[in-house]
């Protein structure tokens, strides 16, 4: 098994170098198919994975040692047990229909070959982030992909607001990461190691402010990694990047690593229901707050990062009412369905030569059936309507609420898969539906490739039937993570469903119902809600006047007003003082021998002073 | 080999001198081959070493002035070793790009001498000695920037000749009264460092030498609010005097740190924890954001460097092996990162005479491979994992977490903000469309520079996966060090926060 674990891990890695070679040469199709293959070769290695640790087994190796000094000894090791094999079959199967979908989606672009070394790489780091067995060689994955969404999102880097959109995801996250590293240290320096196993069979044993610090810091760094208020803004920007490295990263994978990272530390957060509390209440209100943004944007790709969003605060809530094995399964269906949605949008973004604004198209069902058909299956499965993999996942995180007694988290969720269903129906029919507008635009719109087409059928199978999977999943999860009895009656449980479902389907109706008739009036544009909504609550120009603006300004403060003004003229000012008294006090080297002789007087007498008024015997 | 390091220390020099009856025409063959040999001379040196042994090795001791007690005393252990190492290796890489025209037989030969004086600091175990190599290192780098620098040459060089030979005296007088005091405790004098170290004083005593060892030091380092020198320093030198000044000669700051006052008061050194601690923190934040406000490409790299500098002194302070540990690794990272990023700056200049960021921008699109090799630096420079800086950078930051946590998030915001001013340095001058025209046909790399960074970045990543043959060595000697400390404390303080490996290794 240790060869699978090392190939699943290291096959990226090697057509990331491999695509790298070629990275300022022009096009070259090989770097695209090599680096699908080794992908495919990793996903095999995984599923193999997968269905070894399926009955509770564990692959633990150590590859060699890395850091070793004082009594930290952090090695090389990689864990697969239930939990990581599930995020590798997530992480794989993405990746590899995203480079096969690239192949097409990159055809044009003359940077073709550094797009396939990053993707990879990117793909190595996420193995990194879910395989490495201790909080450092997470810190290394998490930081890889950090890297990695970096490139990619500025990959157009002549755009200034490509680049900006990286620098912006980087130096936000290098935030959250302080908090991490910060978890980290408290982690070395309280339970004497690092390794995941040696952490948290001593949990028991400490107390419990300290576990509360230990998780509140570790949480501060998945907040920035899954965008979490209020260090969300990164994520809705980073949308300049390529269109499959929004569906790998930005959706399906990359995003998902602190809802992993919580999972993953369960029994450090399972013995602080406060932070756990915290986790939750956040995710419900960042489901609500981005759901509430994807309501009355324009922008196709925005609407779907802010559905992201949304999602990412549902996972966390199942995470922090202590249903982790939810959290996990809504990752794994999420990640299906909107990697497929993303790439159905991509689609769309081709055949309208990268145009975004949803406004602009309207009727392409009629040219872009087959993406009309795929878009519309995922979404379906986003809004969670039965029997679709996004229906099992979401009903549950609704009933672990609930079950755990957070009626208020329950309400806020079950409002927000109505928001859920309006906005991913809004988004179709303006796309596909009603009048066409992209006409008035001069679009010529056409189907996506064949084979582009083909390579999203996996993941349209698997959001179609995933859900089905939910009791096998169970049994391979219950090994590592707890499932909890819900203690609900036949009744509130089925009455949870219909009421769910009868909102989803609402959202739908109302919005099918609506944008058939041609949408809202243009005073619903002028309202203050309206605005609030479509300026994202005005938090990006809050953060830009109130942050990076006086940063910027107290930076040439510093540096022209107190570094060159006071610090250096200081030194200076001891310098000249020197200077000059050496100037001032060269008269009394003239050599003139009457000078000399007044001077001497004046020593003489200065002298006889001093003899008299310190002399011992007065 | 029994004088390797005599043999280390003088033989640039000698060639140095050999090197005025070189002809002009093959001063650079000279000088590439004299630096190579220097180089496997101490690659040699690191091979025969011991690492697992915590003391000083190769050590050579000839009386000088036997009624004084001043030996020509030198050895090296796990925490020189690699310095040493880094000073050759630097000079060889320096001189591989060195893309100078005019003087170069001179320039050649004060770097060469330079070489000397770098390893002779490293080595030197008698405090006389010491200081003689390190107020001699002063000389070349004040040539290099008088003779080959910009328009302020003059008076930059001058700054940093007597800013820092100010300091020197301050610790020469500290050496002074270390000696008398040693005469006085045991009757003979000694200059000697390892003698030194086991003179346990009184705690007052200890806090008046700490200062004065400490002033010296810290204007080389240089710390808060002592830097101004090297802003102009590194503004005006050549970027070859940039790269040795950032690479090797700070380090001889903070190596003095771990080397002198640590040891030789560990009360004092304990003492003073906060208020260095505080200084740092200033050094690291406060210098971070005036890099940020930078227009001058090389001076955001000035300025990054103090920053960083500022995280090795925390980690010196943690009183820890692993902040030691680590900080002693962050300085080899740190000389090889900054080095670099001082090679690629000078690759633009000596195409375009220009540092400023706003005459670039787009440079991605004309330069690929000097976009490549900057990038890689700047993640380096930024602390990214598997890089040589993470290492040091997260061992330092771990090790001082120890001594207080509010300090260790202050300090951590060094990652945060190191990324903003250097991804906004990399986004100014690569990223966005190509503005200038001067800037449309500008060449890639050449073989010289591509040999030379390449060469840097293979070491910060090797280093940085597989850090275990440089970080064991050190660590083996910064754990005896500490322990040496903890014994030797004799305060209640001292004795609780100098903390020789709290955590016990899991069994192997």
């Amino acid at each position: 098994m240790e060869t699978y674990l090392y190939t699943a891990l290291f096959a990226p890695l090697v057509g990331s170098l491999f695509a790298a070679l070629f990275a300022d040469k022009p096009k070259n199709l090989v770097t695209g198919i090599a680096t699908s293959t080794l992908l495919l070769v990793s996903w095999i290695s995984s599923v193999v994975l997968l269905l070894h640790v399926a009955h509770g087994e564990e692959v633990h190796v150590k590859l060699m040692d890395w850091i070793h000094a004082g009594g930290l000894v952090i090695p090389f090791g990689f864990v697969v047990d239930q939990v990581t094999a599930t995020m590798m079959f997530v992480v794989t199967t993405v990746s590899t229909v995203v480079h096969v979908y690239s192949i097409g989606y990159m055809d044009h672009d003359k940077s073709f070959n550094r797009f396939f070394a990053w993707l990879s790489a990117f793909v190595f780091s996420m193995m990194v982030l879910v395989m490495s067995d201790n909080f450092a060689g997470l810190f290394i994955g998490w930081e890889g992909v950090g890297l990695c969404s970096w490139a990619l999102i500025g990959f157009w880097y002549h755009k200034e607001s490509a680049s900006w959109a990286a620098n912006e995801a980087f130096i936000m996250n290098r935030i959250a990461d302080l908090g991490m590293l910060i978890g980290i240290f408290l982690v070395y320096w309280n339970f004497g190691s690092l390794q995941y196993d040696v952490v948290f069979e001593q949990v028991a044993d400490k107390e419990h402010g300290l576990l509360m610090m230990v998780t509140a810091f570790l949480f501060i760094g998945a907040m920035g990694k899954s965008a979490q208020f209020p260090l969300h803004t990164w994520l809705a920007d980073a949308m300049e990047g390529p269109t499959p490295v929004s569906a790998l990263i930005h959706a399906a994978t990359m995003v998902t690593a602190g809802v992993y990272l919580v999972i993953r530390a369960n029994p450090l957060y399972s013995a602080v229901p406060e932070v756990s509390l915290f986790v939750a209440s956040l995710g419900a209100f960042v489901a609500m707050f981005a759901a509430s943004m994807a309501l009355v944007n324009r922008d196709l790709k925005r609407i779907i990062a802010y559905s992201t969003l949304s999602q990412l605060g549902y996972m966390f809530v199942a995470a922090g009412v202590g249903a982790y094995w939810v959290a996990l399964f809504h990752l794994m269906t999420h990640a299906f369905f909107k990697a497929l949605l993303f790439l159905g949008a991509g689609n769309v973004m081709h055949a309208m030569d990268d145009e975004l604004d949803i406004f602009k198209m309207g009727g392409l069902a009629k040219k872009m059936q087959w993406t009309m058909v795929l878009m519309t299956i995922a979404s379906v499965a986003l809004a969670g309507i039965y029997p679709l993999a996004g229906f099992f996942s979401k009903d549950k995180i609704l009933e672990a609420a609930f079950a755990s007694d957070h009626y208020i988290l329950w309400t806020v969720l079950w409002i927000t898969a109505g928001l859920t269903a309006f906005y991913s129906f809004r988004l179709v029919m303006l796309v596909f539906f009603g009048e066409e507008r992209y006409k008035i635009f001069g679009f010529h719109p056409h189907e996506a490739y064949r084979f582009m087409l083909w390579a999203l059928a996996p993941l349209a199978v698997l959001a179609v039937i995933a859900g089905f999977f939910e009791h096998n999943f169970v049994h391979m999860i219950e090994h590592i993570l707890p499932i909890e009895e819900h203690h609900i009656s036949a009744l509130t449980f089925w009455t949870l469903i219909v009421v769910t479902q009868a909102i989803a389907l609402g959202g739908i109706g109302f919005a099918v119902y609506k944008y058939s008739k041609g949408g809202f009036s243009k005073k619903w544009e002028e309202t203050f809600v309206y605005q609030l909504l479509f300026n994202q609550y005005y938090i990006p120009k809050i953060y830009d006047e109130y942050i990076c603006k006086p940063y910027g300004e107290l930076s040439k403060i510093f540096w022209k007003d107190l570094d060159l003004k006071v610090v250096d003229a200081t030194v200076d000012f001891i310098a000249t003082t020197i200077y000059k008294s050496g100037m001032v006090s060269r008269v009394v080297q003239s050599g003139n021998l009457s000078n000399m002789l007044r001077w001497m007087g004046v020593g003489l007498l200065i002298l006889l002073l001093a003899a008299i008024f310190y002399s011992p015997v007065r | 080999m029994d004088h390797i390091l005599s043999v280390l220390v003088f033989f640039p020099a000698i060639a140095g001198l050999l090197g005025f009856v070189v002809s002009k025409e093959s001063i650079r063959a000279y000088g590439l081959s004299v630096a190579a040999i220097e180089f496997l001379l101490s690659l040699w040196l690191w091979l025969s070493f011991d690492g697992s042994y915590p003391g000083f090795q190769f050590v050579e001791v000839l009386p000088l002035i036997p009624s004084f007690g001043i030996n020509y005393y030198l050895g090296v252990d796990g925490i020189s070793l690699f310095i040493v190492v880094l000073s050759t290796f630097i000079t060889l890489i320096g001189l591989i790009a060195l893309n100078v025209e005019k003087d170069l037989k001179n320039m050649i030969i004060s770097l060469l001498f330079l070489e000397m004086t770098m390893v002779g600091v490293f080595v030197a175990l008698d405090a006389i000695v010491f200081y003689v190599f390190w107020e001699l290192s002063l000389v070349p780098m004040l040539y290099i920037i008088g003779a080959w620098g910009g328009n302020l040459r003059i008076y930059a060089a001058i700054k940093f000749f007597l800013y820092t030979f100010a300091g020197s005296l301050i610790m020469l007088v500290g050496m002074l009264v270390m000696a008398y005091l040693y005469y006085q405790a045991t009757g003979v004098w000694s200059f000697s460092i390892t003698e030194w170290h086991r003179l346990i004083l009184p705690e007052n005593y200890q806090i008046w030498l700490f200062v004065a060892f400490f002033i010296g030091l810290a204007i080389k380092v240089p710390m808060f609010p002592f830097h101004t020198w090297l802003p102009y320093a590194h503004g005006q030198a050549p970027t070859i005097g940039s790269v040795i000044l950032a690479a090797v000669l700070l380090k001889m700051g903070t190596y003095g740190l771990v080397r002198l006052p640590l040891p030789m008061f560990p009360d004092a050194s304990v003492y003073m924890i906060y208020p260095v601690a505080i200084l740092s923190l200033i050094m690291i934040i406060y210098t971070a954001m005036v890099a940020y406000a930078q227009e001058d490409m090389k001076q955001v790299i000035a300025y990054s460097s103090i920053s960083h500098m500022g995280v090795i002194v925390l980690g010196t302070f943690a009183m820890n092996p692993e902040g030691i540990a680590g900080s002693v690794f962050f300085m080899l990272s740190h000389g090889i990162v900054s080095g670099a990023l001082f090679m690629l700056v000078g690759v633009i200049y000596d195409r375009r005479h220009t540092k400023l960021m706003s005459e670039f921008g787009g440079l991605a699109h004309v330069m690929p491979r000097y976009g490549t090799i900057m990038g890689i630096m700047v993640m380096a420079s930024v602390g990214l994992p598997l890089t040589m800086s993470f290492v040091g950078e997260f061992l330092s930051l771990a090790g001082f977490y120890q001594v207080s946590h509010t300090m260790t998030i202050l300090a951590g915001t060094s990652i945060i903000l190191g990324a903003v001013y250097m991804l906004s340095l990399y986004k100014k001058s690569f990223f966005g469309e190509v503005t200038k025209e001067e800037n449309k046909n500008l060449k890639d790399l050449n073989g010289k520079e591509s040999m030379a960074l390449w060469t840097l970045v293979l070491v910060t990543v090797w280093l940085g996966v597989y850090p275990k043959p440089v970080l064991e060595p050190i660590n083996t000697s910064v754990e005896s060090l500490v322990s040496f400390m903890h014994k030797k404390a004799i305060t209640k303080e001292a004795k609780e926060v100098i903390k020789p490996k709290v955590i016990e290794r899991e069994a192997e």
